[in-house]
């Protein structure tokens, strides 16, 4: 037990959940199950008064008549209405008066907080920002009660957070005074502004028409629960915002299935990464000799122990994942989701029942699965990265087919594990990347008892022997015309993904893909050609195929489309990434092929030098191997385009130097910083050769 | 009505020996022990008990509840003390409730939640 229960119920104490912040009864026309739930464990923090008289005028929309009955246009010219009236009272030109002296003195206003608000305000259909001894705060509040309408209201002045909600308040809105307030999620307004809506007699038009907005099951459908999906929907969730979330994962064509979390953690990155960690331990046991360790001159790798073990781990974070879920009150349903117009979708079980769900927004974020070639055997006896790291036996000799970095980081582990390992390529390494570091990749996983066969691709497999594993004869053609014919225990084939873009009934409602790749068409902000329909995550044309990226893309997503007022969209250049080869490589921006061709060679500077691990001169590994080049833009003050590192731990170097990267550094920065010693990153500080001069970017000594 | 079988086990040497033998899903929840008075040291674990008690009926009816009370305060904040060491159970708080032999575990706060509490009694 981490904590006692000494200042817990306090007042002080952060509310877990905002949703708990009210436990007022209800608008009728409110189907809300998120903000109907309420939380007695906070209820000193209930600092708002309701009106509970039976309202008449805006309970009157029955949801489900109203789903068919208004036309998706009504939204619109609804929120004209409310625009063009705020414009005449005058609103949304106070939005450009900000920073008074008095509103420095303010607390600082954090996204949290920010977030918290917009949670409040899209807790009922009328909130009220106010202060309990504010008459003007009196004054409106008795007008919405002569009116007979349901509202609800925030106390600031009870709220220990109140001042800082008053600060987030006059930033969202540009209205710093109390009462502040919103109906059906837009900013109204003042006292005033509600007397004068009174008086022009708008303001019923306003309450009611608003209400007319048609009535979904949910405000977000999400297919799809891989790590954009979650992020979009759990975010939605923090906004009060009701949301289903549907998973369903495909079997892989010889059976393998897996949890709630998408690739990145049941199939991807995090079993990726710890087998990765398993061969690189296998490396440094070794070396552990010369450091003074007494090891057993054969030690010996147990696929099953290290398998069982990141499963383990996966399980726990598929629970994780369903345990946030259920605490945000996302809707988490195991179906496989298909769109049957722009807002309603059906849902099929794995018992094959039916159910149709209906939404406001929809949010495909079902990535991508790995591709076969279409050649005899392949999906009867190859596998894939979907069924390698649950494999249930030791894959023995193995052939990794493509030169992807799934590939090469397979083979790089399964060869670290002293399995015979080959990777058969068609042509160049890591296409995309930084060509000279690929096949710097490349040079380092032969030395290190990788085979290569280049320029070949696989014509047929066949079943040699059953087992597990069993045997194949896998047949191939090089350039040249030459047959190969060599036997596996196991084909990996990891030659590209495809989107999961066909079967989810896109086609009903029109999303365009693009006809090459069959990817998703998207807007920056992630908009499909289909207005309430939104696609992030690896689906997306042209979009990084990154976790984090679609993590990003998925939390701003569902922050613009419930706050109004938050338009930052996902900056998609210069994003980070590493692959987790047996020698490291992490790169930002472009390659130094693609630089050139961007920017012209004449522009392009590149610095570079090999360097020495201090931890690898003991053991006595091997020189020149270990890789940093920056790439620099002459025509821009030498701004670094493109960096590069080929080393132990390159992601947690290249990590940092993103930020750099993102904040326009250039070479002078690189140079101008001052390096930690002894490691490997400092080599960025004190790059000084330049390709261009010809002279020999490997070092001799210290 | 079936119910869930409950048990009630003090310490370590008892869990593992009430474990032996079980058939069908055992979830156990690790608490602290009462003192003389009849009071746990640990307030989560007495604010988390009602919660998980009122939830017991959505468990499997051939399900069995196992009570663990891991000892007294000194004995729990040994950072090796068996609880935390068995791989089998790798306690880090009370209260928890896991399920036995799967990843779904809940902890401290989680265990004030019937939803989060009703999702691990569900067959999934």
């Amino acid at each position: 037990m981490k904590r006692q229960s000494l200042g817990r119920g306090s007042s002080s104490k952060k509310p877990t959940s905002l949703s708990t912040l009210f436990s007022l009864s209800k608008n009728s026309t409110s189907s809300n199950p998120s903000s109907s739930t309420s939380g007695g464990r906070n209820s000193t923090l209930i600092t708002g008064t309701v009106v509970t008289s039976p309202s008449t005028h805006i309970s009157s929309t029955s949801p489900s008549t109203h789903i068919s009955a208004i036309s998706p246009s009504t939204r619109t010219s609804l929120a004209k209405d409310l625009s063009s009236y705020k414009k005449k009272s005058g609103i949304l030109s106070q939005k450009s008066s900000k920073s008074t002296a008095a509103f420095r003195s303010m607390p600082p206003i954090t996204d949290g907080v920010k977030l918290e608000v917009q949670k409040i305000i899209n807790s009922s259909n009328i909130v009220i920002f106010s202060k309990t001894h504010c008459p003007f705060c009196q004054k409106a509040k008795d007008l919405l009660k002569s009116l007979n309408v349901k509202f609800e209201t925030f106390e600031l002045d009870l709220n220990d957070k109140g001042a800082e909600y008053q600060a987030a308040l006059k930033d969202l809105t540009g209205q710093g005074t109390v009462p502040n307030i919103f109906i059906h999620g837009k900013h109204l307004g003042g006292c005033d502004d509600l007397l004068k809506a009174h008086s022009d007699n708008s303001l019923k038009d306003i309450i009611n028409k608003m209400a007319d907005i048609p009535q979904y099951d949910c405000d977000l459908i999400v297919i799809g629960g891989g790590s954009g999906g979650l992020a979009a929907a759990k975010e939605a969730a923090n906004m009060g915002k009701r949301v289903t979330l549907f998973d369903y994962v495909e079997p892989s064509p010889i059976g393998t299935t897996w949890g709630l979390g998408g690739t990145c953690v049941n199939v991807g990155c995090i079993p990726k990464k710890l087998m990765h960690r398993a061969a690189i331990l296998g490396e440094s046991i070794h070396e552990a000799k010369a450091f003074g360790w007494d090891v057993p001159e054969k030690v010996k790798h147990n696929w099953q122990t290290m398998k069982n073990a990141v499963q383990d781990h996966i399980g726990s974070l598929n629970w994780g994942y369903r345990v946030q879920l259920r605490d945000k009150k996302v809707n988490y349903v195991n179906a496989y989701a298909q769109i049957v117009d722009k807002n309603t979708i059906k849902a099929i079980k794995k018992n094959k029942t039916e159910s149709t769900m209906t939404a406001a927004n929809i949010l495909i974020a079902t990535g991508e699965r790995p591709r076969y070639p279409d050649i005899p055997g392949a999906k009867e006896y190859g596998i894939t990265s979907d069924d390698l790291f649950s494999l249930p036996y030791c894959p023995g000799k193995t052939l990794c087919v493509g030169a992807s970095y799934v590939s090469l980081e397979c083979a790089g582990f399964l060869a670290g594990f002293g399995l015979d390992t080959t990777v058969m390529v068609r042509s160049i390494l890591l296409r995309g990347f930084d060509q000279q570091c690929s096949e710097m990749i490349g040079k380092h996983m032969s030395n290190h008892g990788v085979k290569f066969i280049r320029g070949a691709v696989p014509t047929k497999i066949e079943q040699v022997e059953k087992g597990e594993p069993g045997k194949y004869r896998v047949t191939a053609v090089a350039s040249d015309g030459a047959q190969i014919v060599e036997e596996y225990n196991t084909i990996l084939f990891a030659i590209g993904r495809d989107p999961c873009t066909k079967g989810i009934g896109l086609e009903n409602v029109g999303v365009s893909l693009n006809p090459n790749n069959q990817r998703v068409v998207v807007d920056a902000s992630e908009k499909t050609s289909v207005s309430n329909i939104y696609a992030i995550g690896d689906i997306g044309d042209g979009r990084p195929e990154l976790t984090p990226v679609a993590i990003q893309a998925g939390k701003l997503l569902s922050r613009r489309l419930f706050n109004s007022s938050f338009t930052t969209k996902v900056d998609y250049t210069n994003v980070a990434t590493t692959v987790f080869t047996p020698l490291e490589y992490g790169c930002i921006g472009y390659s130094e092929e693609a630089a050139i061709e961007k920017f012209g060679e004449d522009n392009i500077e590149v610095y570079h030098s090999y360097f020495m691990p201090l931890e690898w001169t003991v053991p006595h590994k091997e020189e020149n191997t270990c890789y940093a080049k920056l790439v620099c833009n002459k025509a821009d003050h030498e701004r670094v385009v493109g960096f590069h590192v080929l080393g132990p731990n390159a992601g947690e170097i290249t990590q940092g130097y993103a930020v750099a990267i993102k904040k326009g550094a250039t070479k002078e920065d690189f140079d101008g910083t001052i390096g930690i010693h002894p490691t490997c990153s400092e080599t960025f500080t004190t790059l000084h050769v330049t390709k261009r001069s010809g002279e020999s970017a490997e070092v001799t000594g210290c | 009505m079936n119910m869930v079988r409950t048990i009630s086990v003090h310490g370590y040497e008892a869990l593992t020996k009430a474990l032996s033998g079980i058939q069908g899903s055992v979830y156990i929840l690790f608490s602290g022990s009462q003192d003389e008075y009849g009071v746990s040291w640990c307030p989560d674990c007495v604010k988390a008990e009602p919660v998980i008690n009122k939830n017991l009926e959505k468990a499997p009816s051939d399900a069995t509840f196992i009570h663990c009370h891991v000892g007294d305060r000194n004995y729990w904040k040994k950072q090796d003390n068996e609880f935390r060491k068995d791989p089998k159970f790798l306690v880090k708080c009370v209260p928890t409730l896991l399920k036995f032999g799967s990843p779904q575990r809940l902890e401290e706060e989680q265990l004030f939640k019937d939803d989060l509490i009703q999702m691990m009694f569900e067959e999934d």
